[in-house]
């Protein structure tokens, strides 16, 4: 890995997670800067998921080893909630549904969360209201959504774009995306890309975590990694995707048949 | 022994009446006699076993006395009430109360005012409604009968749009002790009225409530009952009798007390007549909440629609025992039910039991009870976006809760009740790791 180290925003080293006694991630290194889009691509069972997640603090993955700065803070000794309001926002890949609140109430309340933990004051209903609004044209969504229960009897791209929604309302210094491709129709992933696009900012760090490359015509991104089994095999730029994209994965099981099968 | 004290309280406090009426003198007596002999029935008798009556037994039976303190502890329901009813330690008090701008279409009076004037009248009301077949409670209200509330629309048709707001205090500051109260309500055919009655306690007390409700044809009685936080022991029975395509809403909301007791039973005397048993409920510390509803499905083409979901935390005990009875002429009955409770912690109880005696054979009757957790998941999620553990789960908590509070029309009086209950829970109770 290079970087210049006083621009990161987010510095991963030999980081190693599991979940419930197995071995996931296996020494990730990774850095991201503030402004770029990094695309982390692998087949199945490659651990981004989990990297998503470990990033997010989901607790059933136990950190092993390593250290993750955000920041310039420990990442690893934060809640979940605590990362939230530091700015870090998880898409989720299947998001949770919510019978009885509304998309409105649970947005308010997060907002609101953070807002406390900022030391700011609460949003009241009429200007959250106004910016869930403003947030709304952004990513092209109906306000009927934003009175539906959450997630509840949403179809695939309601789901995905309710998460993108959030993410511009919570306005994240960074945002993971974990495979927000999947589960979408053509339509439905360009509207979703058109509305992450919208959000890439200087300020921002975007993690997009895909098994396919496809939405990486859409979200082009900085910085390409490719993962396998718990690890960052490679790296490269946007052409690493396309390369892929032709390829396949099945490179990296002969990769790992002439290393002697390490695991 | 302390069942003899409470006997021997509720003889002396019995005698004190000076009963004009000769069938309302039989039923206090009868009741007296049935108090004596049973007493509060222990666990072993079917009906009262999840119910520990033993924590009432032990408490003081004494008359409550006004204390000069304030009517303390919490704010006022919101919404705009056509009247208001206090009834102060089982008294109704006018001079508390505000029925200045009651409609000619409605009568309200003391319960001791129609005792007085009309004691035969008030004694075949209460035949109606209860058959003296040994219930402790309805027996102390017997016994130790004085006042509490009548109401009638008398016009029929009547549209009363706003609420009348019913407030039962119980004050035991002064000393503790018990009170007992007697509502009657009675609609003409086609009248529509809304009560909103609120329970509020302080210190040791017992509140024994019942309310006997007549529906003439095509009436619509919908009723919200909130108990508000930090109450004590209370007993709330009603019993509705509902005649030709009338309609009864009750919605029961409670954020916890040290025991209540909750008994509802409706039967549908006339055809196509419906109710909506809704209740919401949250317990913590040693809170025991106690449910015992009874559909009589009489005749044909009668619906009914009953959901109760408790939240449960710290040692708090729930109870559900749900009978729906369909008689032999009730074809075309469909009944709903259903019980779902959630346990926030390892040592909170909920026992459900749906009951279903069903005679007729053309009928649709749908139960079901489930007892869990909250989704983890869900909290996860929540946690993702910044909210804390305990914030998150009082937000599925509300969640949960929320079908209930679906029939209300008034957001405000909703989102208020909905708060205090989600507010009341113990989100702590949840920590299993």
């Amino acid at each position: 890995m290079s970087g210049k180290k006083e621009n990161s925003m987010l510095e991963i080293h030999g980081l190693c997670a599991s979940v419930e006694g197995t071995e996931i991630l296996r020494g990730i290194d990774l850095e991201v800067k503030a402004g770029e889009v990094h695309a982390i691509m692998g087949p199945n069972g490659s651990g981004k998921s989990t990297l998503a997640n470990v990033l997010a603090g989901r607790e059933e993955y136990l950190v092993d080893a390593g250290t993750v700065q955000y920041n310039g803070i420990d990442l690893l000794e934060l809640s979940a909630e605590e990362r939230a309001c530091e700015g870090i926002f998880l898409a989720f890949q299947y998001p949770v549904s919510i019978p009885g609140i509304s998309n409105a109430y649970f947005l308010r309340s997060a907002l609101n969360a953070i807002r406390r933990y900022r030391e700011e004051s609460e949003i009241d209903a009429v200007d959250f209201l106004e910016l869930v609004r403003s947030r709304m044209d952004l990513v092209g969504m109906d306000e009927k959504l934003l009175h539906r229960a959450v997630n509840d009897g949403f179809s695939g791209g309601e789901k995905k774009r309710n998460e993108i929604l959030q993410m511009a309302v919570l306005d994240p210094t960074l945002a993971i995306l974990d495979e927000t491709d999947s589960g979408l129709d053509i339509d439905a992933l360009r509207i979703v890309a058109e509305g992450v696009n919208k959000l890439r900012k200087q300020e921002r760090a975007i993690i997009v975590v895909t098994h396919y490359q496809r939405l990486l015509d859409y979200i082009v991104p900085d910085r390409v990694h490719v993962l396998s089994e718990g690890k960052i095999v490679r790296s490269g730029d946007k052409s690493l995707a396309l390369e892929l994209e032709k390829e396949g994965y099945s490179w990296l099981q002969a990769d790992d048949a002439r290393a002697g099968n390490n695991a | 022994m302390v069942v003899e004290t409470w006997s021997e309280q509720v003889q002396t406090c019995s005698l004190n009446f000076d009963d004009q009426g000769a069938e309302l003198k039989k039923r206090r007596e009868r009741a007296l006699e049935q108090f004596e002999q049973h007493g509060f029935p222990g666990r072993k008798h079917e009906e009262w076993r999840y119910t520990p009556l033993s924590r009432l037994a032990a408490g003081p039976c004494a008359p409550l006395l006004e204390s000069s303190q304030e009517i303390p502890f919490c704010p006022d329901l919101p919404g705009d009430m056509l009247a208001k009813v206090v009834i102060l330690n089982g008294e109704f008090r006018a001079d508390l109360s505000d029925l200045s701008r009651l409609p000619a279409a409605i009568r309200i009076q003391s319960l001791a005012q129609l005792r007085h004037s009309d004691p035969d009248q008030l004694a075949s009301l209460l035949d109606l409604y209860w058959t003296q077949d040994s219930h402790p409670f309805h027996d102390l209200s017997d016994a130790l009968l004085d006042d509490g509330v009548h109401i009638e629309v008398v016009e029929e048709g009547a549209k009363i749009d706003s609420p009348i707001h019913i407030m039962h205090v119980f004050d035991g500051q002064a000393r503790s002790g018990s009170a007992h109260v007697t509502g009657l309500i009675q609609l003409a055919a086609g009248a529509q009225l809304q009560l909103v009655e609120e329970i509020r306690s302080v210190g040791q007390v017992l509140g024994n409530l019942r309310w006997g409700v007549g529906l003439d044809p095509r009436s619509i009685l919908k009723r919200v009952r909130a108990f508000r936080p930090e109450c004590a022991s209370i007993f709330h029975g009603t019993r509705v009798i509902q005649q030709q395509d009338s309609r009864f809403e009750d919605l029961f909301c409670s954020s916890g007390g040290d025991l209540i007791r909750n008994e509802l039973h409706v039967s549908h005397e006339g055809t196509g007549c419906h109710c909506d048993l809704l209740g919401a409920y949250a317990g913590r510390g040693k809170n025991h909440l106690d449910h015992h509803t009874t559909i009589d499905h009489k005749v044909e083409d009668c619906t009914s629609n009953e959901i109760y979901r408790g939240v449960l935390s710290d040692l708090a005990r729930g109870v559900f025992s749900g009978m729906i009875h369909v008689h032999p002429d009730a074809q075309r009955t469909d009944a709903k039910q259903s019980n779902d409770t959630i346990l926030l912690s390892e040592g909170a109880e909920a026992d459900t039991r749906p009951r279903l005696e069903i005679y007729a054979d053309d009928v649709k009757c749908t139960h079901g009870a489930t007892i869990g957790e909250l989704d983890e998941e869900a909290i996860f999620y929540l946690r993702s976006r910044g909210v804390s553990p305990d914030e998150a789960r009082k937000i599925l908590v509300r969640a949960f809760t929320s079908e209930v509070f679906h029939a209300l029309e008034d957001r405000q009086l909703s989102d208020f009740i909905a708060d205090e209950i989600q507010q009341s829970i113990n989100p702590d109770g949840t920590d299993r790791r």
